[in-house]
């Protein structure tokens, strides 16, 4: 088959939503198909961009090029997944989340704007008219699928996907640290690990990983982790290249991971894939389909006073640790994880 | 559903905060409503049952604005009220209550008294009216042209209403004048005003008989026409005039009524507290609700005559067309000083007659000028928000695309673009409701 993934470009960045394409690109190649990335720039701001960009993306004609057909389309993001195709499959990784789930939260910015409840309600129609043009819908996980239930009446299935280069995650000998792998970002609440830390009653230590969307907000952690006097059991290893990054994961007493409402969560996996268990929260999202509490990892309330708890019940007990860690390597392998499965179901 | 809601608000002297109180508690049956205001005061009342919000214009919080479902904005001819509300309205779309279908008013009051903003206002008047609107601008700017002959002859209503997202007018013929563009969804809904219980009391039916005037007048009330009948009606002395409300030029009417000989016939009042002017109304027997060149506006005043069961005469035309004449009687425009002595001969001849005609009146504001009435229509009119919305989104994809197009100069500039375009337009704009 000739086969396109669409998908959004924000220009100068790149993240998890750029390698997932790659990978699917990747793996549908592997299973013998022709496979093309087709990357639709996108701007958001000011409000009104966006129904532009709807209407850029509906104009769009991916259903041949140069004379021969495309068999199959797979949209992955907002607005991209709007493009018309008379053999579309929808794999959603996440909707445009200030119009929904965020709408509400001191994270949207299109609640700022004066016809941002316009443009949110003109989102909110364009995916509910467009996204059931698909001959079917996938969700990056149950978290995503919920929201598209919930707000768009929208059913959706489940797909779920490994992580960049799964096959190198390895186990080792854990050490004294805690990894927490992700943006800096106040979705992903490094704050809150910050105000956990400064009250567990053991000499817990965090190593995080990765750099801020906006560079203030790195110093502002960092301010925050002295005034908390949790500077010093704290490292700020910023960029980590991915066999850095497997190496922390592969030598961690566990992985903190408690994001608020996460799409999917590749640290989750990750984590799974080291055999180490996982410290998240109850409305962390995502990590939640993969966390079985006590058995893989611990999920605490996403209070301070909680999340040291689990820091210090992590810290105390490396064996049960371990044994969590291994359990979770055992879950991720049982639940067929893999690309073949993810080319099977998109190309169904 | 929450609702934000943009008026004046009491104390503010215009009937639109009046309006806003006096419908208030049956909107709340039908929405939570957020009360918006710039003033820096309002009646406490309002707070008892109502979330009141200061905002100014320059510093909006929009997430707060947001939070509702709905916006409305309530404009009328007054710049002095309603220039905040029109700036808020023309960023965050909203249905719109039109008061006034004539703004010439209001813009020139808000463009060339509060802005001195001459080019603003040139610009407006082009774009809507071509060259002839903006020599006429220019000509109004510097006192060539009245601001009567203005509204008259370009009322700039659109400039209100170009960000609306629908638009509820009181008179059936503003509706059928809005309705002719397609542009906008349009609902008629009759202005509201609540019938109070009376006094049975009747009015002492002797003479002098008082006649009434009130409210904010402005040289369209006819005020000189109804000086001049008075001053050569052969009975003069069986009448006497109460005029109550700010006048648009206290001693210009001083004068005329010293130079007319009528000073012993006519009191002017002044503004007086709605308990006064309740009172006056009670024991009136003839109201004068006379106005030309008409704004487009419904009457809260004829509304409020109508709730004393007072009989009054009335200029044929705009929202006072549609009235029967059992109700009102008809005053023409260039006929004025002949109409109005025929009534007042009338009326001495058979004052049951009008008496009975004040009765009529107050049957028609109990049956279809109910807020409660008005409320549930607003409901009924925005429970299709979602068409309305999505008729907005269409619009300003229909500019986009139209302002792309016209980089285009080939004749030969492919259909197929712009059928695609619209089509594609149609289909987001269609959305759910397919």
């Amino acid at each position: 088959m000739r086969i396109l993934i669409a998908t959004t470009q924000v220009p100068f960045t790149s993240g998890g939503a750029e390698i997932h394409a790659d990978q699917l690109r990747n793996a549908l190649i592997a299973a013998g198909h022709e496979a093309e990335i087709v990357s639709v720039p996108f701007k958001w701001y000011p409000p009104e961009r966006i129904l532009d960009h709807i209407l850029a993306n509906r104009l769009l004609d991916l259903s041949e090029s140069n004379g021969v057909s495309i068999d199959r389309m797979i949209g992955l993001r907002f607005p991209a997944y709007l493009i018309p195709h008379p053999n579309k499959v929808v794999w959603i990784l996440h909707q445009f989340r200030t119009a929904y789930d965020l709408w509400d939260t001191p994270y949207n910015d299109l609640i700022h704007y004066p016809n941002g409840l316009q443009i949110r309600e003109a989102i909110r129609r364009a995916d509910r008219q467009f996204i059931p043009e698909a001959k079917a819908v996938f969700a990056n996980s149950r978290n995503v699928a919920k929201r598209l239930r919930r707000f768009c009446g929208i059913e959706s299935t489940p797909l779920y996907h490994p992580p960049q280069n799964a096959e190198h995650f390895h186990v080792s000998e854990a050490e004294d640290y805690l990894f927490y792998p992700s943006r800096l970002d106040p979705l992903k609440r490094q704050a809150l690990v910050l105000e956990a830390l400064a009250l567990t009653h053991l000499p817990v230590r965090v190593c995080f990983a990765g750099i801020p969307d906006a560079p203030a907000y790195a110093s502002e952690l960092k301010d925050l982790a002295r005034k908390k006097q949790v500077h010093h059991r704290v490292e700020w290893l910023g960029f980590v290249s991915e066999e850095e990054k497997r190496r922390y994961y592969s030598r961690a007493r566990a992985v903190v991971f408690p994001p608020l409402d996460e799409d999917y969560g590749y640290v989750t996996l990750e984590a799974m894939l080291s055999s180490k268990p996982v410290i998240t929260c109850t409305d962390s999202g995502g990590p939640l389909e993969f966390i079985r509490h006590e058995e893989t990892g611990l999920i605490s309330e996403p209070t301070p006073s909680a999340l040291a708890d689990a820091f210090d019940r992590i810290w105390d007990n490396p064996k049960t640790a371990k044994s969590w860690g291994e359990a979770g390597r055992e879950l991720y392998d049982s639940m067929d994880i893999t690309w073949s499965n993810v080319t099977e179901r998109l190309l169904a | 559903m929450k609702l934000n809601w943009f008026s004046p608000l009491p104390p503010a002297r215009t009937d639109i905060a009046h309006y806003t109180k006096r419908i208030l508690p049956a909107l709340q049956e039908q929405f939570e409503v957020m009360l918006w205001t710039d003033q820096a005061q309002w009646n406490s009342e309002l707070e008892k049952n109502s979330d009141i919000r200061h905002y100014h214009c320059e510093q909006m919080p929009w997430v707060q604005l947001n939070q509702a479902d709905l916006t409305v904005f309530n404009i009328g001819n007054n710049s002095d009220f309603h220039s905040s509300i029109w700036q808020v309205s023309q960023q965050h779309s909203g249905i719109v209550i039109l008061h006034d279908f004539r703004l010439q008013h209001f813009f020139a009051g808000l463009y060339r008294d509060q802005w001195e903003d001459r080019e603003g206002y040139m610009e407006k008047m082009e774009f809507y009216y071509g060259k002839v609107g903006r020599e006429a601008a220019y000509e109004f700017w510097y006192g060539n042209l009245s601001v009567e002959h203005m509204s008259e002859h370009y009322p700039l209503t659109h400039l209100s209403l170009e960000n609306a997202l629908g638009i509820i007018v009181h008179s059936r013929k503003n509706l059928q004048e809005l309705r002719r563009e397609h542009r906008w969804p349009v609902s008629y809904i009759p202005l509201p005003y609540p019938a109070v219980e009376r006094s049975t009391i009747a009015r002492i039916m002797k003479p002098p008989y008082r006649l009434i005037v009130f409210g904010y007048i402005g040289q369209n009330r006819r005020l000189d026409e109804i000086f001049e009948a008075l001053a050569v009606f052969k009975q003069r002395e069986r009448f006497h005039l109460d005029v109550y409300g700010e006048l648009w030029d206290r001693s210009w009417v001083y004068n005329r009524i010293r130079s007319l000989g009528i000073k012993h016939l006519i009191t002017l009042h002044g503004f007086v507290s709605e308990k006064s002017l309740d009172k006056a109304l009670s024991i009136a027997h003839l109201a004068f609700n006379l106005r030309y060149p008409d704004m487009g506006e419904a009457s809260g005043s004829q509304l409020r005559i109508w709730d004393h069961a007072l009989p009054s005469l009335v200029t044929k035309g705009g929202w006072y067309e549609d009235i029967s004449e059992e109700a009102v009687a008809f005053v023409h425009p260039g006929h004025e000083i002949a109409d109005i002595q025929a009534h007042l001969a009338s009326f001495l001849d058979n004052p049951a007659r009008f008496a009975k005609m004040g009765e009529n009146g107050r049957q028609i504001l109990e049956k279809y000028h109910s807020p409660g009435v008005y409320a549930k229509a607003i409901a009924a009119f925005v429970a299709n928000m979602n068409v309305f919305l999505s008729h907005a989104d269409t619009q300003y994809l229909v500019s986009r695309v139209g302002a792309e197009m016209s980089y285009y100069t080939s004749e030969e500039m492919p259909d197929e673009v712009l059928r695609k375009a619209a089509q594609e337009i149609y289909l987001m704009a269609v959305g759910e409701g397919k």
